[in-house]
């Protein structure tokens, strides 16, 4: 392979890498934001237990978003400095947004959330899980909108040999955006709901002591992944409207955008039509159980093939009929520096990712006991 | 408006090292100081709080080169590419440690993410050393030039002793010694030194190849007025754990 493929080939592991933490983040973040404020409503321990065991799926998640959310920041300059070149006076803009204003105050108030248990008043504690799922909601904008600009660069004229922002206003409507980051909230409240629904499943299904517990879980995931799958299906019809012509023509963009569409129609039906309406007996049909097991890594993989779809159908373009792929890329990059690089970064990774993955299931596998989210008292020592 | 912008990016860098700097230092400190489990433990519940608030320093120095610096973004993280990308493995190896270490009881398992912790920070401080060093030369230089090198050497002291100099405030039974915010505040401008050094001597290079007026005019506007925000939000995190009694709290989610 030569160098702009292989940094292509870097581009893609890593970013589908970042959206499969993303995705799970932007879903839970307001789940966990509601349990909080239930309890801070109602002080009910349920609500508390709620609020520690789903928020400690939420963190460990969260782990991963970060690590490869900084290669995917770096990786501009490192492999497609010719897109700064080019559109860094446009793209740049809400790029600073979401690492200056939006990323900077979701990590603060990450902070303040994780270690201001028992330490900040209640109110205050609240407030640090809505603003970072606010700002969470921001830097997806901010990413959208730059993601959106390379598929339609609108607000941007070309002035010499490079291209300049002449409407900000453009920018943050692009017909590229705003129904595809609706598109991808409704994609990430399916996905933390279907989430909750194979965990309580696992749970409940392994004839457990939290019946209570598990049976709000699941109910809870059952009507968010209706809301979030309702969404996620009018907003993708809704982007129809404002694509590009001849995007998936006889083009492999077009395999992933079928496969997206087929088994997402299908889990609407299934979420819509069988599990919204049984949602009071859901949780005692033991049987279908292993069924709500299985479904929970298929909104994943949905998400997937729609960054692939929006991704790959836009070759060989990486500012749509303006600037290419092979242009972007930085000049004097060789194939061993990438490959070095590639190997590294995925290696490292992937593995994490695993052992991400693997400690989000020992945590489900416990359930919500001895979780370390909130808590605040020395264990009982033993000799 | 070029002025205003340099003034932020070497603010956000200076912050970088005077805040994530700490952070930096105790994990290299960790094997040094913490020579049992529970010592660790403590070491690393120290700094936990704020390592969130520190590490997003940087996060926004990248987006504020690709925003304000854009001509430039590609010629340093390019003429930087191994460096840079080690110092990526390091920061990610480094969290890693920092999420991974509590979530499975143990002595290895812990022991290895501690490891981790001190090897990634090893990794960044020392590459910030040959960056900054190259950064100076414009790129001309060999990235294992000797001067580079001892730089790396130089950073990776100033920071342990920043990291040393927190934990003296933070919870000065782990240090041996106390030490006042004034000197931690003190440790953190010499952490900034080198760093802002060469920041000013680049100046005038910098405000070259500044973006045009439009796209600064737009950051201002957007940017700008959440600043105050963004500062109380940080100082929220330092008035919250603030030292006093309870201050390291065991067990930390970290």
């Amino acid at each position: 392979m030569d160098a702009l493929e292989l940094a292509r080939l870097q581009f893609a592991m890593t970013g589908n890498l970042h959206f499969l933490f993303v995705v799970l983040t932007l879903g839970l973040a307001p789940l966990v934001a509601i349990m909080h404020t239930r309890w801070a409503l109602a002080g009910k321990p349920l609500h508390e237990r709620l609020t520690r065991f789903w928020g400690q799926v939420y963190v460990i998640n969260y782990a991963l978003g970060i690590v490869t959310g900084l290669v995917m920041e770096f990786q501009f300059g490192l492999s497609w400095s010719g897109l700064t070149h080019y559109a860094g006076d446009v793209f740049g803009a809400p790029l600073a947004m979401e690492t200056l204003v939006a990323f900077f105050l979701e990590s603060t108030f990450l902070g303040l959330w994780i270690f201001g248990w028992g330490r900040l008043p209640r109110w205050a504690h609240l407030a640090c899980i809505w603003l970072v799922t606010l700002t969470a909601y921001g830097s997806a904008f901010f990413i959208m909108a730059a993601n959106s600009f390379l598929q339609n660069p609108a607000g941007a004229v070309v002035r010499g040999d490079r291209m300049e922002l002449v409407d900000i206003g453009a920018l943050f409507t692009n017909k590229a955006l705003i129904f595809s980051f609706p598109h991808v909230i409704g994609a990430g409240l399916f996905t933390g709901a279907m989430v909750l629904v194979g965990a309580s499943a696992y749970q409940l299904r392994r004839r457990t002591s939290e019946v209570e517990f598990f049976t709000k879980s699941l109910r809870t995931g059952v009507t968010t992944a209706a809301i979030g799958i309702f969404l996620t299906v009018g907003f993708g019809y809704a982007q129809f409207a404002g694509i590009q012509e001849g995007k998936f023509e006889g083009d492999t963009g077009a395999v992933p955008l079928g496969i997206m569409i087929e088994i997402g129609q299908l889990l609407a039906l299934v979420v819509l039509f069988a599990m919204l309406p049984l949602i009071r007996v859901l949780p005692r049909w033991r049987w279908t159980h292993p069924l709500l097991m299985l479904m929970t890594p298929l909104p994943f993989v949905l998400a997937i093939m729609g960054w692939l779809a929006r991704e790959v159908g836009r070759q060989p373009w990486m500012i749509w009929q303006k600037l290419t792929v092979a242009d972007a890329m930085t000049p004097g990059l060789t194939p061993p520096m990438i490959t070095g690089s590639l190997i590294a970064f995925v290696g490292v990774l992937v593995l994490l990712a695993i052992v991400d993955y693997v400690l989000i299931a020992r945590v489900v596998r416990r359930g919500p006991r001895e979780l370390d989210l909130g808590a605040v008292r020395e264990p009982a020592l033993t000799y | 408006m070029e002025l205003i912008w340099f003034a932020c990016f070497t603010l956000l860098l200076a912050g970088y090292f005077a805040l994530e700097g700490f952070d930096l230092g105790v994990g290299l400190l960790l094997p040094i100081l913490g020579k049992s489990g529970d010592s660790r433990d403590r070491m690393v519940a120290a700094m936990a709080p704020f390592v969130l608030a520190n590490e997003v320093w940087l996060v926004a120095v990248a987006g504020t080169l690709f925003g304000v610096y854009p001509a430039l973004e590609g010629e340093v993280l390019f003429g930087l590419y191994p460096v840079v990308v080690a110092m990526l493995l390091s920061w990610i190896l480094r969290d890693a440690g920092l999420w991974f270490r509590r979530r499975i009881g143990g002595a290895a398992w812990r022991g290895f993410w501690d490891l981790m912790i001190a090897l990634g920070s090893l990794g960044l401080s020392f590459g910030w050393g040959v960056a900054l060093y190259a950064a100076a030369t414009g790129f001309t230089s060999s990235l294992l030039n000797p001067v580079g090198l001892m730089l790396g050497v130089v950073v990776t002291l100033l920071l342990a002793f920043h990291g040393w100099t927190f934990l003296a405030w933070r919870s000065p039974g782990l240090a041996g010694v106390t030490r006042s915010g004034r000197a931690l505040a003190l440790s953190g401008v010499v952490a900034a030194v080198p760093a802002v050094g060469v920041l000013l001597g680049s100046m005038p290079y910098l405000l070259d190849h500044t973006a045009p007026a439009e796209t600064l005019n737009v950051l201002s506007v957007m940017t700008l007025p959440f600043a105050p925000i963004v500062l109380i939000a940080q100082g929220w995190v330092w008035r919250t754990f603030r030292p006093g009694k309870d201050a390291v709290r065991i067990p930390s989610f970290f």
